[in-house]
């Protein structure tokens, strides 16, 4: 059976499958879903072993939640499914609108049209990311050098982690050469927390740092070893763990944690020349490295431009309709 | 300094609160005393947030005290504003009721839910996007917070015309309201995000439940424009979209391990 409709001929099932995906009853019902499931993943861990979900529900829930792969919610189907489906409801409804608007008979209001459509090119740039988008993390320490993909390379020239007086820390500065093909780009480019540095599509963020501080100890035989920070020494019946190093006075410390058991009992500062039961802290070779991330995302352009459609679509909805209240038009609930 | 400035903002707004309840037991009309007292308070709340921002050397938005008190002051300020816009009795209810919601912001400030010590952001902080997403959102928030109480008094009402009077206001202050806390909650926020973890959307529990606010006015929006949806109906629609407005600021910092734990 066919109908016809605003010239053209569609067979009925076509007709009903298009009004359904633009129904604004669909979009509510999937927003309800979503919102209800999204909810429920808060309140459930994410990306936990097996194991944890079975032994914190039990074995029937814990394996429910394995089961609809509710421990991670966000890649699984019960979540992607209902997103393509409002992700589709979505495109019919703008395609729909558009297609009014240029019918002439609508109102000049483009602002949500630009609305949906920056949301499509937001879906189609998350869909970029979620497919393409690489990071990888890595520590240099300073005159180390890196390539971080086949063009550019890194050299870092200088870390810097400063602190406020109270001991939070305040800002961590990798300075670092750039050299593209081998050809020096940048001679000294800094990079810290919420300043990454962008080389083409690859993008580089102060992600961390390590401390790779060597200490040399000595035995009362006079015997020497070297530890590092995150080794850890046994004193009878107590573990000790190389945590930092910190100032004291003009020179440094070795930051030590006491374990007995799996019991934190306490920690202490050992100076140099300093003795811990029968090891005497000879000397400290300082070191710090800085941890970088390399996030490499195709959808970032993307995401970008649908940022700024939606921007400037909300900005045009705010206008348009404060103009239309303003301008004595109909309640905007009536149209 | 800036505690002083707290108190005397406290002191303002429950004054304020007391002499609307009088007028309105009364049945006399707005008195116009009370809208400068919060615009007062709204002033003195924002001079809490310079003074802290002149000891840190960064906008004092970064913790859930700071946060309150700037959310307190866009409610204070948005009344007034709206109390300039009318002067009916619905306006009235309205107003007693953003002033009592900026009170208990403020209470909530006071308690040992939001403490008050002034620290220094961390790095991951440091950021314009960071200022902007949180003002911005707060902003958006102080409308919400309008459609909540007008969604109340429509409830609430008997009068067609009272009901209609807040219908109006409610369906305005969202409307308004969503293109605002869409711009500060969701696009800053994901702006911040990328420059400073570069990742635009992590699924944390407060983007999570920032999302799903954004889509309960989005129902809202869609169902009142395209589906007529009026009436109890609504209001009921902009009462949840609050609750979760409220449960993604108190509840997923109180209750919910977030990377948004600072505020």
């Amino acid at each position: 059976m066919l109908r016809k409709r605003q010239g053209a001929v569609y067979p009925l099932s076509v007709r009903a499958l298009y009004r359904f995906l633009k129904s604004v009853r669909l979009a509510v019902v999937v927003i309800l879903l979503l919102t209800g499931l999204s909810l429920l993943s808060t309140l459930v861990p994410q990306g936990r072993e097996a194991a944890w979900y079975l032994q914190t529900y039990g074995p029937a829930l814990g394996a429910l939640i394995l089961a609809l792969d509710f421990d991670h919610y966000f890649s699984s189907v019960l979540f992607v499914a209902p997103a393509f489906i409002l992700a589709l409801n979505l495109g019919v409804c703008t395609v729909d609108r558009l297609a009014r608007r240029l019918h002439a008979k609508a109102e000049k209001r483009f602002g949500p049209d630009l609305v949906h459509v920056a949301l499509l090119v937001l879906i189609a740039g998350a869909v970029a990311t979620g497919l393409g988008r690489q990071e990888k993390f890595f520590s240099l320490s300073e005159g180390e050098q890196l390539p971080v993909n086949s063009h550019y390379t890194i050299k870092l020239l200088s870390f810097e982690y400063q602190k406020y007086q109270n001991g939070m820390p305040k800002a961590w500065i990798s300075t670092v050469e750039v050299r593209k093909d081998g050809i020096l780009q940048a001679a000294s480019v800094p990079i810290r927390v919420n300043h990454p540095l962008r080389l083409g599509g690859l993008s580089l963020y102060q992600a961390s740092w390590d401390n790779r501080s060597t200490f040399l100890f000595r035995d009362q035989s006079g015997a020497q070893a070297v530890a590092r920070v995150g080794d850890a020494f046994r004193d009878g019946d107590t573990l000790w763990y190389l945590t930092d190093t910190t100032g004291v006075g003009a020179g440094l410390a070795a930051v030590l944690q006491q374990y007995r058991g799996t019991k934190l009992v306490s920690e202490r500062k050992l100076a140099v020349s300093e003795s811990l039961g029968q090891y005497t802290l000879a000397g400290i070779t300082p070191r710090m490295a800085t941890v970088l991330q390399a996030v490499n995302d195709p959808g970032f352009v993307v995401v970008v431009v649908a940022v700024v459609l939606l921007a400037v679509g909300l900005a045009l909805t705010f206008v348009q309709g404060r103009a239309a209240r303003t301008g004595g038009g109909p309640p905007p609930s009536t149209r | 300094m800036a505690q002083a400035f707290a108190t005397a903002a406290l002191a303002l707004i429950a004054a304020a609160a007391v002499v609307q309840i009088v007028f309105l037991i009364a049945g006399r009309p707005m008195d116009p005393a009370s809208g400068w007292g919060l615009l007062a308070a709204s002033v003195l709340l924002l001079a809490v947030t310079v003074s802290r921002s002149v000891i840190i050397g960064f906008p004092a938005v970064t913790n859930t005290y700071e946060s309150l008190v700037f959310f307190s002051a866009a409610v204070c300020a948005m009344t007034f504003v709206v109390r300039l816009a009318a002067r009916t009795q619905v306006m009235s209810f309205i107003s007693l009721g953003l002033t009592v919601f900026a009170l208990a912001l403020l209470m909530i400030s006071s308690s040992p839910l939001a403490p008050r010590d002034i620290q220094p952001p961390i790095p991951a902080l440091q950021s314009i996007w960071l200022v902007l997403h949180v003002t911005v959102s707060f902003i958006g928030e102080a409308f919400f917070a309008l459609g909540l109480v007008s969604a109340i008094i429509f409830l609430a009402s008997r009068t067609t015309e009272r009901r209609e009077a807040a219908d109006r206001i409610m369906y305005t202050s969202i409307a308004v309201g969503y293109p605002i806390f869409t711009v500060g909650a969701l696009i800053f926020g994901s702006v911040w995000a990328e420059v400073a973890w570069g990742k635009w959307w992590s699924w944390d529990p407060k983007e999570t439940w920032a999302l799903v606010t954004w889509l309960v006015y989005t129902a809202y929006l869609h169902t009142r424009l395209i589906r007529r949806l009026h009436g109890r109906a609504s209001a009921v629609l902009a009462i949840v979209g609050f609750a979760f407005t409220a449960f993604t600021f108190f509840g997923v910092n109180f209750l919910l391990s977030s990377l948004h734990g600072y505020g």
